[in-house]
Protein backbone atom coordinates (compact mmCIF):
# COMPACT_ATOMS: atom_id res chain seq x y z
CA UNK A 1 0.00 0.00 0.00
CA UNK A 2 1.09 3.14 -1.17
CA UNK A 3 0.13 6.66 0.69
CA UNK A 4 -0.32 10.01 -1.69
CA UNK A 5 0.68 11.68 2.20
CA UNK A 6 2.50 10.63 5.20
CA UNK A 7 1.67 13.32 7.73
CA UNK A 8 3.91 13.54 10.73
CA UNK A 9 2.58 14.78 13.50
CA UNK A 10 -0.63 15.75 15.91
CA UNK A 11 -0.08 19.34 16.79
CA UNK A 12 -2.08 22.16 15.64
CA UNK A 13 -0.36 21.89 12.08
CA UNK A 14 -0.47 17.90 11.70
CA UNK A 15 -4.49 18.21 12.26
CA UNK A 16 -5.33 21.46 10.17
CA UNK A 17 -3.03 19.25 7.43
CA UNK A 18 -5.29 15.85 8.24
CA UNK A 19 -8.76 18.00 8.02
CA UNK A 20 -7.59 19.52 4.67
CA UNK A 21 -6.46 16.67 3.24
CA UNK A 22 -9.54 14.82 4.27
CA UNK A 23 -11.12 17.83 2.06
CA UNK A 24 -9.37 17.11 -0.75
CA UNK A 25 -9.45 13.62 -0.97
CA UNK A 26 -6.13 12.84 -0.91
CA UNK A 27 -4.94 9.08 0.34
CA UNK A 28 -3.46 10.34 4.15
CA UNK A 29 -1.66 8.49 7.05
CA UNK A 30 -1.14 10.49 9.93
CA UNK A 31 1.08 9.48 12.60
CA UNK A 32 1.27 11.20 15.93
CA UNK A 33 2.29 10.09 19.72
CA UNK A 34 -0.02 12.21 20.88
CA UNK A 35 -2.55 15.26 20.18
CA UNK A 36 -2.03 18.78 21.10
CA UNK A 37 1.48 19.57 20.50
CA UNK A 38 3.39 21.87 22.76
CA UNK A 39 0.22 23.54 24.13
CA UNK A 40 -0.84 20.27 26.16
CA UNK A 41 0.42 21.18 29.35
CA UNK A 42 -0.72 25.29 29.44
CA UNK A 43 -3.11 25.69 31.91
CA UNK A 44 -4.80 28.16 29.82
CA UNK A 45 -4.79 28.88 26.35
CA UNK A 46 -6.22 32.26 25.39
CA UNK A 47 -5.53 32.80 22.03
CA UNK A 48 -6.96 30.18 20.02
CA UNK A 49 -8.77 31.74 17.38
CA UNK A 50 -12.37 30.96 17.71
CA UNK A 51 -12.07 30.23 21.58
CA UNK A 52 -11.63 32.45 24.32
CA UNK A 53 -9.90 30.23 27.07
CA UNK A 54 -9.72 26.72 26.97
CA UNK A 55 -6.75 24.56 28.72
CA UNK A 56 -3.96 22.41 26.31
CA UNK A 57 -5.47 19.44 27.53
CA UNK A 58 -9.01 20.25 25.80
CA UNK A 59 -7.37 22.16 23.08
CA UNK A 60 -5.66 18.49 22.01
CA UNK A 61 -9.16 16.95 22.55
CA UNK A 62 -10.66 19.33 20.22
CA UNK A 63 -8.28 18.63 17.74
CA UNK A 64 -8.22 14.91 17.79
CA UNK A 65 -12.10 15.34 17.56
CA UNK A 66 -11.96 17.41 14.92
CA UNK A 67 -9.24 15.29 13.03
CA UNK A 68 -11.28 12.10 14.07
CA UNK A 69 -14.55 13.31 12.53
CA UNK A 70 -12.87 13.44 8.78
CA UNK A 71 -13.61 10.68 6.25
CA UNK A 72 -10.53 8.45 4.96
CA UNK A 73 -7.77 9.47 6.74
CA UNK A 74 -5.91 6.67 8.70
CA UNK A 75 -4.33 7.71 12.30
CA UNK A 76 -1.86 5.99 13.99
CA UNK A 77 -1.74 7.52 17.48
CA UNK A 78 0.77 6.64 20.00
CA UNK A 79 3.71 6.18 17.72
CA UNK A 80 6.69 8.50 16.57
CA UNK A 81 8.54 8.78 13.62
CA UNK A 82 12.35 7.96 13.47
CA UNK A 83 13.58 7.77 9.96
CA UNK A 84 12.50 8.97 6.32
CA UNK A 85 14.55 7.56 3.43
CA UNK A 86 13.93 8.05 -0.35
CA UNK A 87 13.07 5.02 -2.04
CA UNK A 88 12.11 4.76 -5.86
CA UNK A 89 8.07 5.35 -5.52
CA UNK A 90 8.44 8.09 -3.29
CA UNK A 91 9.73 8.14 0.67
CA UNK A 92 9.73 5.31 3.25
CA UNK A 93 8.75 6.05 6.92
CA UNK A 94 9.84 4.26 9.80
CA UNK A 95 8.38 4.42 13.09
CA UNK A 96 9.55 3.33 16.70
CA UNK A 97 7.35 0.69 16.82
CA UNK A 98 9.00 -0.74 13.40
CA UNK A 99 6.66 -0.21 11.48
CA UNK A 100 7.29 0.95 7.95
CA UNK A 101 5.44 2.87 5.78
CA UNK A 102 5.56 4.11 1.80
CA UNK A 103 4.26 7.46 0.57
CA UNK A 104 4.46 9.57 -2.53
CA UNK A 105 4.90 12.29 -0.47
CA UNK A 106 5.52 13.83 3.18
CA UNK A 107 4.69 16.53 5.48
CA UNK A 108 6.61 17.23 8.40
CA UNK A 109 4.68 18.67 11.53
CA UNK A 110 6.50 17.64 14.28
CA UNK A 111 6.80 20.62 16.26
CA UNK A 112 9.91 20.91 18.64
CA UNK A 113 11.09 19.50 22.19
CA UNK A 114 12.06 21.61 25.36
CA UNK A 115 15.67 22.88 25.71
CA UNK A 116 17.52 21.49 28.28
CA UNK A 117 19.76 23.72 30.40
CA UNK A 118 22.56 21.24 30.28
CA UNK A 119 24.59 22.33 32.94
CA UNK A 120 25.69 19.73 36.31
CA UNK A 121 23.16 18.88 38.57
CA UNK A 122 20.56 18.76 35.81
CA UNK A 123 20.39 15.70 34.82
CA UNK A 124 21.01 13.80 38.52
CA UNK A 125 18.58 15.92 39.69
CA UNK A 126 15.68 15.22 36.94
CA UNK A 127 12.17 14.55 38.94
CA UNK A 128 14.05 15.41 42.22
CA UNK A 129 13.55 19.02 41.84
CA UNK A 130 14.34 20.10 38.35
CA UNK A 131 11.32 19.95 36.41
CA UNK A 132 10.03 20.47 32.76
CA UNK A 133 6.47 20.71 33.35
CA UNK A 134 5.14 23.52 35.97
CA UNK A 135 1.43 22.67 35.55
CA UNK A 136 2.47 19.20 36.82
CA UNK A 137 4.30 19.51 39.41
CA UNK A 138 4.15 22.85 40.70
CA UNK A 139 1.97 21.36 43.37
CA UNK A 140 4.94 19.79 45.09
CA UNK A 141 6.52 23.26 45.76
CA UNK A 142 3.83 23.67 48.34
CA UNK A 143 5.59 25.91 51.26
CA UNK A 144 9.03 25.56 48.95
CA UNK A 145 11.25 28.02 47.76
CA UNK A 146 11.53 27.96 43.43
CA UNK A 147 13.13 29.14 41.13
CA UNK A 148 11.78 29.52 36.96
CA UNK A 149 14.57 29.51 34.42
CA UNK A 150 13.35 31.44 31.24
CA UNK A 151 11.61 34.16 30.73
CA UNK A 152 9.79 33.61 27.89
CA UNK A 153 6.25 32.93 27.61
CA UNK A 154 6.52 29.46 29.11
CA UNK A 155 8.97 30.51 31.94
CA UNK A 156 6.32 33.45 32.85
CA UNK A 157 3.35 30.87 32.80
CA UNK A 158 5.42 28.41 35.27
CA UNK A 159 5.70 31.77 37.68
CA UNK A 160 1.98 31.67 37.37
CA UNK A 161 1.73 28.07 38.11
CA UNK A 162 3.82 28.12 41.20
CA UNK A 163 2.32 31.15 43.05
CA UNK A 164 -0.64 29.47 44.49
CA UNK A 165 2.10 26.71 45.72
CA UNK A 166 5.03 27.59 46.22
CA UNK A 167 6.58 30.21 48.99
CA UNK A 168 9.02 32.36 46.95
CA UNK A 169 9.79 31.96 43.55
CA UNK A 170 12.72 33.43 41.20
CA UNK A 171 12.38 34.00 37.95
CA UNK A 172 16.27 34.03 36.05
CA UNK A 173 16.06 35.62 32.88
CA UNK A 174 19.65 35.64 30.86
CA UNK A 175 19.05 38.73 28.47
CA UNK A 176 18.29 42.29 30.05
CA UNK A 177 14.29 41.51 29.92
CA UNK A 178 11.54 38.86 30.52
CA UNK A 179 10.80 38.49 26.62
CA UNK A 180 7.50 37.22 27.34
CA UNK A 181 4.05 38.73 26.78
CA UNK A 182 3.18 41.95 29.17
CA UNK A 183 -0.23 40.64 29.68
CA UNK A 184 1.26 38.07 31.53
CA UNK A 185 4.43 39.63 33.01
CA UNK A 186 2.20 42.43 34.39
CA UNK A 187 0.46 39.44 36.56
CA UNK A 188 3.92 38.23 38.10
CA UNK A 189 6.42 41.49 38.62
CA UNK A 190 4.05 42.39 41.60
CA UNK A 191 3.44 39.56 43.38
CA UNK A 192 5.50 39.46 46.73
CA UNK A 193 6.46 36.09 46.07
CA UNK A 194 8.01 36.91 42.92
CA UNK A 195 11.67 37.90 42.68
CA UNK A 196 12.90 38.82 39.21
CA UNK A 197 16.81 38.45 38.06
CA UNK A 198 17.99 39.44 35.09
CA UNK A 199 21.12 38.93 33.37
CA UNK A 200 21.62 35.75 35.44
CA UNK A 201 23.01 32.74 33.70
CA UNK A 202 22.34 29.45 35.27
CA UNK A 203 25.30 27.09 36.04
CA UNK A 204 24.72 24.18 38.53
CA UNK A 205 22.10 22.77 39.93
CA UNK A 206 23.04 21.09 43.58
CA UNK A 207 21.37 18.82 46.57
CA UNK A 208 21.78 15.53 48.11
CA UNK A 209 18.75 13.38 47.86
CA UNK A 210 16.99 16.33 46.21
CA UNK A 211 17.96 19.67 44.81
CA UNK A 212 18.44 22.45 47.90
CA UNK A 213 20.20 24.79 45.44
CA UNK A 214 21.30 26.72 42.40
CA UNK A 215 24.50 28.64 41.42
CA UNK A 216 23.96 31.57 38.55
CA UNK A 217 26.24 34.01 37.56
CA UNK A 218 25.36 37.54 37.44
CA UNK A 219 25.77 38.69 33.86
CA UNK A 220 26.27 42.40 35.02
CA UNK A 221 29.00 42.16 37.93
CA UNK A 222 30.50 39.12 36.76
CA UNK A 223 29.96 37.74 40.39
CA UNK A 224 28.85 33.94 41.41
CA UNK A 225 25.65 33.59 43.33
CA UNK A 226 23.54 30.54 44.67
CA UNK A 227 19.90 30.60 45.64
CA UNK A 228 18.57 28.24 48.54
CA UNK A 229 15.72 26.44 46.59
CA UNK A 230 13.93 22.82 46.47
CA UNK A 231 12.69 23.08 42.88
CA UNK A 232 14.06 24.11 39.49
CA UNK A 233 11.63 25.11 36.64
CA UNK A 234 13.27 24.41 32.89
CA UNK A 235 11.54 27.14 30.13
CA UNK A 236 14.17 27.62 27.60
CA UNK A 237 12.71 27.14 24.28
CA UNK A 238 12.48 24.37 22.22
CA UNK A 239 14.41 22.41 19.81
CA UNK A 240 12.81 21.54 16.39
CA UNK A 241 12.10 17.55 15.69
CA UNK A 242 13.81 17.45 12.71
CA UNK A 243 16.24 14.62 13.58
CA UNK A 244 14.45 11.77 10.84
CA UNK A 245 14.90 13.84 7.78
CA UNK A 246 18.22 15.16 8.82
CA UNK A 247 20.51 14.68 5.30
CA UNK A 248 17.10 14.70 3.48
CA UNK A 249 15.76 18.34 4.05
CA UNK A 250 18.53 21.39 3.94
CA UNK A 251 18.05 22.39 8.04
CA UNK A 252 19.34 25.97 9.04
CA UNK A 253 22.24 26.42 12.25
CA UNK A 254 19.52 26.07 14.55
CA UNK A 255 17.90 22.59 13.06
CA UNK A 256 14.60 24.36 11.77
CA UNK A 257 13.71 22.79 8.17
CA UNK A 258 14.37 25.34 5.38
CA UNK A 259 11.16 26.04 3.61
CA UNK A 260 9.85 28.00 0.78
CA UNK A 261 6.88 30.00 3.14
CA UNK A 262 4.92 30.68 -0.10
CA UNK A 263 4.67 27.02 -0.31
CA UNK A 264 6.03 25.06 2.61
CA UNK A 265 8.36 23.08 0.33
CA UNK A 266 11.32 22.17 1.86
CA UNK A 267 14.63 21.68 -0.49
CA UNK A 268 13.98 18.01 -1.83
CA UNK A 269 10.94 17.98 -4.25
CA UNK A 270 8.12 15.54 -2.14
CA UNK A 271 8.26 17.12 1.49
CA UNK A 272 6.90 19.43 2.93
CA UNK A 273 7.40 21.04 6.50
CA UNK A 274 5.00 24.06 9.29
CA UNK A 275 5.29 25.13 12.32
CA UNK A 276 7.87 25.08 15.15
CA UNK A 277 9.51 21.83 13.23
CA UNK A 278 10.35 24.59 10.03
CA UNK A 279 12.33 28.13 9.75
CA UNK A 280 9.41 29.48 10.50
CA UNK A 281 9.87 32.96 12.21
CA UNK A 282 6.98 32.66 14.85
CA UNK A 283 6.23 29.11 16.61
CA UNK A 284 2.42 29.95 17.25
CA UNK A 285 -0.24 27.61 17.01
CA UNK A 286 -2.42 29.55 15.03
CA UNK A 287 0.46 29.99 12.50
CA UNK A 288 1.29 26.10 12.30
CA UNK A 289 -2.45 25.57 11.46
CA UNK A 290 -2.24 28.13 8.64
CA UNK A 291 1.22 26.97 7.06
CA UNK A 292 -0.53 23.23 7.01
CA UNK A 293 -3.44 24.48 5.11
CA UNK A 294 -1.65 26.36 3.05
CA UNK A 295 0.82 23.34 2.55
CA UNK A 296 -1.81 21.08 1.24
CA UNK A 297 -2.96 23.30 -1.10
CA UNK A 298 0.49 23.23 -2.39
CA UNK A 299 0.31 19.01 -2.23
CA UNK A 300 -2.89 18.97 -4.20
CA UNK A 301 -1.55 20.77 -6.50
CA UNK A 302 1.33 18.97 -6.95
CA UNK A 303 -0.56 16.05 -7.14
CA UNK A 304 -3.18 17.16 -10.07
CA UNK A 305 -0.60 18.24 -12.28
CA UNK A 306 1.82 15.07 -11.23
CA UNK A 307 -1.03 12.47 -11.80
CA UNK B 1 -6.69 -8.39 37.75
CA UNK B 2 -3.70 -5.79 38.44
CA UNK B 3 -3.48 -3.61 41.45
CA UNK B 4 -2.79 -0.05 39.76
CA UNK B 5 -2.53 3.08 41.78
CA UNK B 6 -1.69 6.29 40.42
CA UNK B 7 -0.04 9.47 42.05
CA UNK B 8 -1.43 12.70 40.06
CA UNK B 9 -2.12 16.36 40.85
CA UNK B 10 -5.45 17.80 39.20
CA UNK B 11 -3.81 20.24 37.32
CA UNK B 12 -1.31 17.69 35.79
CA UNK B 13 -1.78 16.45 31.78
CA UNK B 14 0.49 13.38 31.73
CA UNK B 15 -1.88 12.11 34.84
CA UNK B 16 -4.93 12.80 33.10
CA UNK B 17 -3.74 11.17 29.71
CA UNK B 18 -2.54 7.95 31.62
CA UNK B 19 -6.42 8.04 33.76
CA UNK B 20 -7.82 8.20 30.20
CA UNK B 21 -5.86 5.72 28.89
CA UNK B 22 -6.66 3.45 31.78
CA UNK B 23 -10.67 4.08 31.18
CA UNK B 24 -10.60 3.57 27.93
CA UNK B 25 -8.85 0.33 28.22
CA UNK B 26 -11.12 -0.95 31.79
CA UNK B 27 -8.51 -0.96 33.56
CA UNK B 28 -9.67 -0.03 37.65
CA UNK B 29 -7.06 2.42 39.39
CA UNK B 30 -6.83 4.36 42.67
CA UNK B 31 -6.00 7.87 42.37
CA UNK B 32 -4.24 9.42 44.59
CA UNK B 33 -3.94 13.33 45.13
CA UNK B 34 -0.52 14.23 45.79
CA UNK B 35 -1.15 18.04 45.70
CA UNK B 36 -3.77 17.77 48.83
CA UNK B 37 -2.81 14.00 50.08
CA UNK B 38 0.55 14.72 51.87
CA UNK B 39 0.71 11.26 53.21
CA UNK B 40 0.39 10.06 49.51
CA UNK B 41 3.11 11.93 48.37
CA UNK B 42 5.25 10.82 50.99
CA UNK B 43 4.37 7.23 49.51
CA UNK B 44 4.54 8.42 46.31
CA UNK B 45 8.27 9.84 46.81
CA UNK B 46 9.42 6.74 48.98
CA UNK B 47 8.15 4.58 45.97
CA UNK B 48 9.83 6.55 43.15
CA UNK B 49 12.62 8.54 44.85
CA UNK B 50 11.93 11.72 43.19
CA UNK B 51 9.18 14.34 42.96
CA UNK B 52 7.42 14.24 39.80
CA UNK B 53 3.73 13.55 38.66
CA UNK B 54 2.67 11.20 37.47
CA UNK B 55 3.66 7.56 39.23
CA UNK B 56 1.92 4.90 38.45
CA UNK B 57 2.08 1.43 40.49
CA UNK B 58 1.13 -1.40 38.83
CA UNK B 59 1.38 -4.45 41.08
CA UNK B 60 4.59 -2.76 42.95
CA UNK B 61 6.38 -1.99 39.69
CA UNK B 62 7.13 1.46 39.49
CA UNK B 63 6.32 3.51 36.27
CA UNK B 64 7.01 7.25 36.87
CA UNK B 65 5.54 9.78 33.73
CA UNK B 66 2.74 8.74 31.45
CA UNK B 67 5.07 5.96 29.19
CA UNK B 68 1.91 4.27 27.42
CA UNK B 69 4.11 1.77 25.42
CA UNK B 70 5.14 0.33 29.08
CA UNK B 71 2.03 0.68 30.87
CA UNK B 72 0.31 -1.44 27.94
CA UNK B 73 2.76 -4.04 28.73
CA UNK B 74 2.57 -4.22 31.97
CA UNK B 75 -1.13 -4.31 32.25
CA UNK B 76 -1.38 -6.79 28.72
CA UNK B 77 -3.28 -3.78 26.61
CA UNK B 78 -2.38 -4.09 22.92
Amino acid sequence: MVYELIIVGGGPGGVAAGVYVARKKIKTLLITDGFGGQSLVSADVQNWIGTKSVSGFDLGKMLEEHLRAQEGIEIIDGDLVEAISEISSGFSVKTKAGKTFETKYVLVASGSRRRKLGVPGEKEFDGKGVFYCSICDAPVMDGKVSAVIGGGNAGLEAVIDLIPYASKIYLLERGEHPKGDAVTFEKIKTNPKVEILTMAETREVSGSEFVTGLKYKDLRSGTANELAVSGVFVEIGAIPNSDFVKGLVDLNAFGEIVVDHKTQQTSKSGIWAVGDASDVRYKQNNISAGDAVKAILNIHEFLTKHS
Amino acid sequence: MANVKIYSTPSCVYCKMAKDFFQKNGVQYEDYNVAADKKAREEMVNKSHQLGVPVIDVDGEIYVGFDRASLAQALHIK
